[in-house]
This record gives C-alpha cells, structure tokens and sequence, in this order.
C-alpha cells in the first residue's frame, strides 16, 4: 500500500466514522423511507395487536378502483403514549394517513414513526413519536 | 519519488484536518447535550435509578456500536455473519432470518438499543430491570455474589451491580445464550461474550449510558459503544409488548411479506 491509498483509507475512514449515526435511521428495509406519500381512504380494520399495530385502507385510485392498503404501525404501548386507543380507528372513518410505501410497489406502508401521521375527516390528527 | 515527498504532507494535513475537525465536531455535540447543570446534577439522588428510562435516540432501533466500529471477526463468527441477513443497516434486504422476526427473545445489548422503555426497581439484594420491549426482565444483584463460572446460557444473562460512588451504577453480566444477533445488522456472538454496562446518573432526569462487548470467542478486541443518553420519563408507566407469535405471524402474512416479496413483472 503506498502513502496515497493510505491516506485515501484515512480520510474515507474519518468520513464513515463521522456519518456513521446517520446509516442506522433507515431500519424498515422493506419501506422507501426516503419518498413518504399521503392517501386517502375509508378504514376497514384496526389491528391492535404486539408487537405491531396494523391498520387498513381502502383507497381509490386515478380511475375509482379500489385498492386495500395494509399499514404497519406500532405497538399498543408506543400508540398509547401517542394517544392512540384500541378504538381510534373504526371501519367507515374517513382518513388520509402519511405512510413510507413498500419499495416493491406493493399497497403496503409504514407509518409507525414520526413522519407518519393520520388526520381525520373533521382535522383530528394522530401523530407518532417513538423518541 | 520526489514527488510523493511533496504531495504526502499536504494529503496527510488535509485529511487529518478533515478527521479532526469531525472529531471535535462530535465532541462539540456530545458536551452540549451531556452537560448537566449544577442545579441538576445536585438533585441526583444517591443510589437510586428507580423509574421509566428511555434511550433517546432516533426513533428507530439501533446498533450499539456502528457496524464499521465492529473489529475483526473470529473465523466462527464470521461465518455465523455472512449467514445473517438482516432487515437494518448496510446488508439489508426485504425478507431475512432476524431472529426477532421469529419472536426469538433479542437479549442484551440488543433490547436496550429499543426505542421502548424500561423501568429500574431496586430491592434490598438486586435491582430488577423490566423491559417493554418483550416484557421480559432481568435481574441483577447487587449483594456482593460474583458471576457465575459455567453459567448455563440465557436470552438474557446474568448480572451483578455494584455502585461506583453515588450515581454510577455498574452492571457486568455473562451467561448469553449466542442465538441472539448484538445488533439489527446481524454481527453474532459466542457464548464467551461479557456485557459491561455504565449507567451514570449526572442529574435526576439524564443517564449517561456506556456500554462495552468483550467476546473473544467472536471478535478480536472489546467493541466499545458510544456514549448514549436515557432519558427519565416521569409518569410513564410500562405496559405489556410481548411478540406474540400468532400476531407476529398473522402480521409477518399480511404486511411483512407482501411488502418484502419481489416486485410482479
């Protein structure tokens, strides 16, 4: 190894060293956590369940069919502390919910952190913060 | 050759500058947020951690050490790394063998790198920890015992505590089963592995949180994780958070693998 590639090694070093924190937001592989998108829907189910609440959506789409949208969200304790109940969410509401969708273009999502969010017909929001 | 002589100093300057300037840079950030003030450091109470904790982190679960701090493998624990395919951090991949996805208990470190909190409750003997996070528990004691010598391995060890001074509390602990992963990335560990763990109370709402991985039969020096903050959640009270593996499995056919299968063409 001669003194440039051992430099280079150093410098890329410091750098990963430095960004390091950075790699571990991204956990949910499955999710595009990079590219959040809101859709509105009526709910059909409300899973309150461990380790992960789930929730799902009927959603119509450009040409009105319709297309049923899984939603990971997360644990009763975390949604309690977030104020959510086991009732908040019931078959009929209406609601436009802020998920991470599935990176395989699947009508599946996650919006079990604090970029997720649902809002309510008449402005009621449900946030999340696992912080 | 000549040349070299003259460009090595500039590239050694400059990079070094580079890594120290992130170096003081993350000194910087780490002073500001672990200052305590006098005031609050004073209202610290003496051997006592009892109460709801909560790493405060990003939200999401972490690594106690990064994966490029991790030092080398043994030839053993490698290949029980390149076996692992994780849902986090630089190997991930939709699907896996996680075993937490199998509600496999995720043992220490990994339950404490959880965005869930715990609760301390001391008695006379030990001080128990009980995590949200599988609801599960641990014990550890604090009447002077060592740790055992052939331990028979647990998800979640065994433990002794001693305090050093009035606010730091001291937990050292062995006996780990090695079908846990250390982190989400999926770096293993032998049942050889030693957890020292340092929480340090600097005020009555802050624990200053170090934790170090000795394992020989896994990796070729201690793994060292950087300093965390916990942070006292005042009210909170724990409730149940059990994988359960019929809701584990009915969510795993609805969401986790409709979401990790490959794209239809």
């Amino acid at each position: 190894m001669n003194l440039k590639t051992a430099t280079f090694i150093l410098l890329v070093a410091s750098l990963l060293a430095a960004g390091g924190p950075a790699w571990a937001h991204h956990g949910n592989s499955a999710y595009d956590e990079e590219h959040w998108i809101t859709l509105s829907g009526t709910v059909t189910e409300f899973v309150w369940s461990n380790p992960h609440c789930e929730f799902f959506v009927d959603v119509k789409d450009d040409k009105g069919h319709v297309v049923s949208w899984s939603i990971e969200s997360q644990s009763p304790g975390i949604m309690r502390r977030n104020n959510w109940t086991r009732t908040s969410l019931k078959p009929g509401d209406q609601i436009t919910v802020t998920l991470a969708p599935a990176k395989n273009g699947a009508p599946v999502g996650f919006s079990g952190n604090s970029l997720g969010k649902v809002v309510f017909a008449d402005g009621r929001v449900l946030k999340m913060d696992t912080r | 050759m000549r040349s070299r002589g003259i460009y090595f100093p500039a590239y050694f300057t400059a990079t070094l500058a580079v890594a120290l300037a992130f170096s003081s840079f993350a000194r910087a950030q780490a002073g500001q947020q672990q200052a305590p003030s006098n005031q609050a450091a004073a209202s610290a109470p003496k051997r006592d951690l009892s109460g709801v904790w909560q790493l405060k982190g990003t939200g999401s679960a972490e690594n106690f050490a990064a994966d490029e701090d991790i030092p080398p493998m043994t030839p053993w624990a490698k290949a029980r790394f390149d076996a692992a395919k994780p849902g986090y951090g630089f190997r991930a991949a939709p699907g896996g063998n996680d075993p937490i996805l199998q509600c496999d208990p995720i043992g220490i470190p990994r339950v404490m790198l959880m965005p869930v909190p715990y609760e301390f409750v001391h008695t006379p003997a030990r001080v128990l920890q009980f995590f949200e996070r599988e609801h599960e528990w641990r014990s550890i004691w604090t009447d002077g015992r060592s740790l055992p010598k052939d331990p028979d391995p647990t998800w979640y060890g065994y433990a002794i505590g001693r305090w050093e001074g009035d606010t730091t509390f001291v937990v050292e602990s062995t006996g780990y089963t090695d079908r846990t992963w250390i982190t989400p990335t999926g770096f293993p560990h032998s049942e050889a592995m030693h957890v020292s763990e340092r929480y340090q109370r600097v005020d009555h709402d802050t624990i200053l949180y170090d934790i170090t991985v000795t394992d020989p039969g896994a990796y070729s020096k201690p793994i060292v994780g950087p300093q965390r903050i916990m942070k006292l959640k005042p009210g909170a009270e724990l409730v149940e958070l059990p994988c359960v593996w019929s809701e584990e499995n009915a969510f795993a056919k609805r969401i986790r693998e409709p979401a990790a299968s490959k794209p239809a063409k």
